[in-house]
């Protein structure tokens, strides 16, 4: 994709700067770009004469890229507050390019599907990173939790809570979803009588979080509408 | 060696103490020797039901504190020549003066010399219920048609499936009220089985005399004409391998112009 891109290098006579910030105008606004090789103390210190610099004038949102600098949390809240600190900018994303074996990790886990074959009675916690398939019925006060989507090959007539770590794109699909509550992210729904969204008949349905915010069933076919980047399926004619 | 089989429901009030003794008293009518253990500790009824109440002398906490041995707590019921006898509950200690590996090694014991030892399991899921459950081969969850039995019946399920020492439960229903089945008022055989997905024992009727033969101390199942009765007594005889038809819980007596009236009707 073709961007505009401008370059300013700060303003002539800042002899002691060293070029490690970056400003970048982009079509999508200004992003920050932070050396990743310098010390650390010297980046701070550049950046927070960049953005008092006077020819940056005016408010604007801004993104940070680290590079390949790993940042603490610490150290990120830190660059966000010196970006922002005396000047009109709105930090609205960091980036980096690097992530710990930790984070990784999680990553992995939670791109990855788990199979639970069996009955989540009454009492019962079914819990997965990524994606959970039940294969069987969750019975009311049964709880089934995935950082990803669930799908439930049976009657779920239980607790489901899908995207638990933020997902807010998680769907929850079922043979039949009679569920007594159904969450997505932090969003609770409880599946009263009430309900107008709840159909006659609960076969074959998915649940996901609509922009407004609240939780909508719709029939389990339109998931691919809906949802189409949960298809992770290459190849085929 | 015998078999234990522990009778439980979660949930209290459904039957588990009436069919603790009907069952004992059906397989012990059967030829079969039958040890009734009471786990209820504190809130003993079994030895009401048998009526065997004033003929205590020993409990279940004398035998496991080494008081007396087990066969000088075991209560005979004279009834059915040597083949059913209880061991009744403390009625002055509570739950948390037994420990599972007591029980299982009381159960393991009786084991030896009956047929079948019959655990009656305490309501809910804790002390009483692990007790309950330490020593038992087999275990049956009654329920009753009513949704919160259902649920309870649920929750104990799963608690029994993590055992590994005991075999996949099976299910009673007990009081069943036909013509709320049919009114679709209550939930019906088949929902509950579906919703539970374990197999079915048996089905026992409602009946009122269920309750006025427990306060005479006489089991149900000793009459065999009683519908509650027959239900026990088929439960016993599938527990003892034989396969019986459930039976219908519709009209007592059809004649023979209403039989070939619904012959006819659901053609």
């Amino acid at each position: 994709m073709a961007e505009a891109v401008f370059y300013y290098y700060g303003s002539a006579g800042d002899t002691f700067l060293k070029n490690l910030v970056y400003i970048k105008g982009t079509n999508k606004g200004l992003v920050l770009q932070l050396d990743d090789q310098c010390s650390y103390t010297d980046l701070l210190k550049e950046l927070q004469a960049k953005v008092s610099d006077p020819a940056l004038e005016g408010s604007a949102e801004v993104q940070i890229s680290l590079g390949n600098r790993y940042c603490t949390e610490a150290q990120i809240k830190e660059i966000t507050e010196v970006t922002q600190k005396g000047t009109e900018l709105q930090v609205v994303g960091v980036k980096s390019d690097v992530l710990t074996v930790a984070e990784c990790n999680q990553r992995v886990l939670e791109q990855q599907s788990e199979t639970y074959v069996g009955i989540v009675r009454s009492g019962q916690v079914v819990k997965a990173d990524g994606d959970l398939v039940v294969v069987g019925d969750v019975n009311p006060n049964g709880r089934i939790v995935a950082g990803g989507n669930i799908y439930v090959l049976g009657r779920l007539k239980g607790i489901a809570h899908a995207g638990a770590n933020g997902n807010r794109d998680a769907v929850i699909a079922a043979s039949w979803l009679e569920a007594t509550h159904l969450q997505i992210d932090d969003m609770l729904e409880i599946m009263t009588d009430e309900l107008t969204v709840l159909s006659e008949q609960p076969e074959m349905e998915c649940a996901y979080l609509h922009k407004s915010g609240s939780i909508i069933i719709d029939r389990l076919q339109e998931l691919r509408f809906l949802r189409p980047e949960i298809s992770t399926f290459k190849g085929g004619s | 060696m015998g078999e234990a089989i522990v009778i439980t429901s979660g949930k209290g009030g459904v039957g588990k103490t009436t069919t603790t003794a009907n069952l004992g008293t059906a397989l012990a009518l059967q030829g079969k020797k039958v040890c009734l253990i009471d786990t209820d500790i504190g809130l003993r009824n079994l030895d009401v039901i048998l009526g065997l109440e004033n003929r205590i002398i020993y409990d279940l906490i004398d035998v496991l504190e080494g008081r007396c041995k087990v066969h000088q707590a075991l209560v005979k019921d004279k009834r059915f020549d040597d083949m059913l006898y209880l061991l009744p509950a403390a009625q002055t200690a509570d739950k948390n003066d037994v420990n599972p590996e007591q029980m299982k090694e009381l159960v393991t014991e009786l084991k030896k010399d009956y047929d079948f030892v019959i655990i009656d399991c305490p309501a809910g899921i804790e002390q009483g219920y692990k007790n309950a459950v330490a020593g038992a081969d087999k275990a049956i969850v009654v329920t009753t048609p009513e949704i919160s039995a259902v649920r309870d019946a649920d929750r104990i399920i799963g608690l029994l499936e993590l055992e590994e020492n005991i075999e996949p439960p099976k299910l009673i229903i007990n009081r069943i009220r036909q013509h709320l089945m049919n009114s679709g008022e209550s939930m019906d055989v088949n929902e509950i089985t579906t919703h539970l997905s374990i197999d079915l024992l048996g089905i026992v009727a409602d009946e009122e005399s269920v309750i006025s033969s427990s306060n005479r101390g006489e089991p149900v199942v000793m009459d065999p004409t009683n519908r509650a009765a027959i239900g026990y007594r088929n439960i016993a005889r599938r527990i003892l391998g034989e396969s019986v038809p459930l039976m219908t819980m519709d009209k007592k007596n059809q004649n023979f112009f209403s039989k070939v009236k619904s012959i006819f009707a659901k053609s």
